[in-house]
């Protein structure tokens, strides 16, 4: 799951012309470590609801990578 | 210290006492303004009043091409000229600033643009009366000190500018800052007051600390949910949350504490309901290039709660604009952008709801070459127009789907 999770915010991120990222790791931050800004979160959360059908954000934000797994693992 | 203005994002701490000064030492004026640094956008605004002249706001990130659609130009050092001496400031201190300011300003106007229902966005012009309007100046107001959670070139930026700017109260960038650095800013300046969309509260949500400085909460825009309205109350224990409906062309116009928004005596008969569309009176509004009738449509489809007095709640917007995290996105003005892109056959943009920013705009494609994709779309529109117009989903088709009128269908 983590392996699709980096590919869906690399789509994010060559879409803005910002530079790919190698690998995620639950503790890295999204906005902070990542770079993403509110649009870019946007876009996010329509890619991964696209996959998953669970909207990431639907109980307020959530920050890090980690955060998304467990969303997605939980449901 | 007395702080006009604190902007981490741009190294900015700025005394009233070193405004002052840069202002008695300011020499050159130009109408045009376009900085990303707000420091340089209220300095500006404040010499346009002083000196009683037009001021142009201009959003930093314009392009190229946005700018000379607009204005014609993109290079605006030619409209540079001095100050005259009779018209100099010289200012003594912060007093004299204030009360030049609420009397000044017969030839003053200040002009944005706005999404224009054609596609071309409009500039709308307000003079000093139609942006005071709003504003409550108060010894209880004196002591607010302002959270800043807008775009500065825009209505709702200005009208918290003047607000803070006309009672003399401090102002605190958070627009555009980090969660933590948001909060940070709220704890250690004490912030009394924020007014900002409800995408920008709905980033700051949830939040396990909470924040007693601030007194008064006001969300424009969208509509706030119930589940954001009980997080703001548990992290803002202290503030009182308003709504309000305001719009570039007319600014502020009603403010209620739930979703059920009541119109003051005095503007009862500059509001008029036909076919439940509120209409407002040009009296009130701004003035702009293509002539208005005497009521303006705004487009809004309003449910009538009580007569009189005057009551009502905003059911939905008829017009086709589409509200993204507190931006208006004309949907034709982004289609002629993209086609204006080769191997581009047809296009329609269309809004999406979302859960972070209220809706976002995607759009289908019929493209006429595979050399085309969604990030080579995306970044050729990087230099035709602003970064929250862009459409975020992509989709390639055969054919537009249409509406049984032949109409492009949005939604």
């Amino acid at each position: 799951m983590q392996e699709k999770i980096l590919e869906i915010m690399n789509t994010v991120l060559e879409n803005r012309t910002k530079e790919k990222l190698t690998s995620v790791t639950p503790e890295m931050h999204l906005r902070n470590d990542i770079g993403f800004d509110s649009l870019d979160l946007a876009e996010l959360t329509v890619r991964i609801e696209a996959e998953y059908d669970i909207d990431i954000f639907e109980d307020g934000i959530v920050n890090t990578v980690g955060e998304i797994l467990e969303k997605l693992e939980t449901k | 210290m007395n702080i006009f203005l604190k902007d981490i994002d741009n190294d900015r701490l700025v005394t009233w006492d070193f405004l002052i000064d840069d202002i008695n030492n300011t020499s050159i004026y130009n109408p045009y303004c376009k900085s990303a640094d707000y420091y340089n956008v209220f300095k500006q605004i404040i010499l346009s009043l002083l000196i009683d002249e037009e001021i142009i706001l201009l959003d930093s990130d314009f392009t190229e091409s946005e700018l000379i659609n607009l204005t014609g130009c993109s290079d605006y050092t030619e409209f540079n000229k001095h100050i005259e001496k009779s018209k100099a400031p010289n200012l003594s201190d912060k007093r004299e600033l204030l009360e030049k300011l609420s009397n000044s300003s017969k030839n003053w106007k200040i002009t944005m643009f706005t999404s224009g229902t054609t596609g071309i966005p409009k500039k709308v012009s307000h003079n000093f009366k139609s942006i005071a309007r709003f504003v409550k100046v108060s010894e209880r107001n004196e002591k607010s000190i302002w959270g800043f959670a807008y775009n500065p070139t825009h209505m709702a930026g200005i009208q918290v500018f003047f607000q803070a700017l006309l009672n003399g109260n401090s102002i605190i960038r958070l627009f555009g800052l980090d969660t933590k650095d948001i909060y940070t800013e709220i704890k250690n300046n004490g912030i009394t007051h924020i007014s900002a969309t409800p995408t920008f509260y709905r980033l700051l949500l949830p939040y396990n600390e909470t924040f007693p400085s601030v007194e008064r909460i006001t969300s424009g825009g969208e509509k706030f949910n119930e589940k954001t309205f009980k997080q703001l109350n548990q992290v803002f224990p202290n503030a009182k949350v308003t709504n309000v409906y305001a719009s570039t062309e007319a600014g502020t116009l009603f403010a209620s504490q739930n979703d059920i928004f009541s119109v003051r005596p005095e503007y009862e008969s500059l509001i008029n309901i036909e076919n439940n569309e509120l209409l407002i009176h040009s009296s009130l509004m701004g003035s702009t290039e293509t002539n208005i009738d005497e009521w303006y449509n705004t487009g809004d489809v309003i449910e009538i709660v009580s007569k009189k007095p005057l009551k009502f709640r905003f059911v939905n917007r008829k017009s086709e604009m589409i509200n993204v995290g507190g931006y208006k996105v004309n949907p034709l003005e982004v289609e002629e952008a993209i086609l204006t892109l080769t191997g581009i056959n047809n296009v329609r943009v269309y809004s999406k709801s979302n859960s972070v920013l209220g809706n976002i705009i995607c759009c289908e494609v019929v493209a006429n070459s595979n050399q085309i994709t969604e990030s080579s779309i995306r970044a050729l529109l990087q230099s035709k127009i602003q970064e929250f117009k862009i459409p975020r989903i992509i989709r390639f088709v055969d054919e537009l789907s249409t509406t049984r009128t032949g109409k492009l269908k949005r939604n």
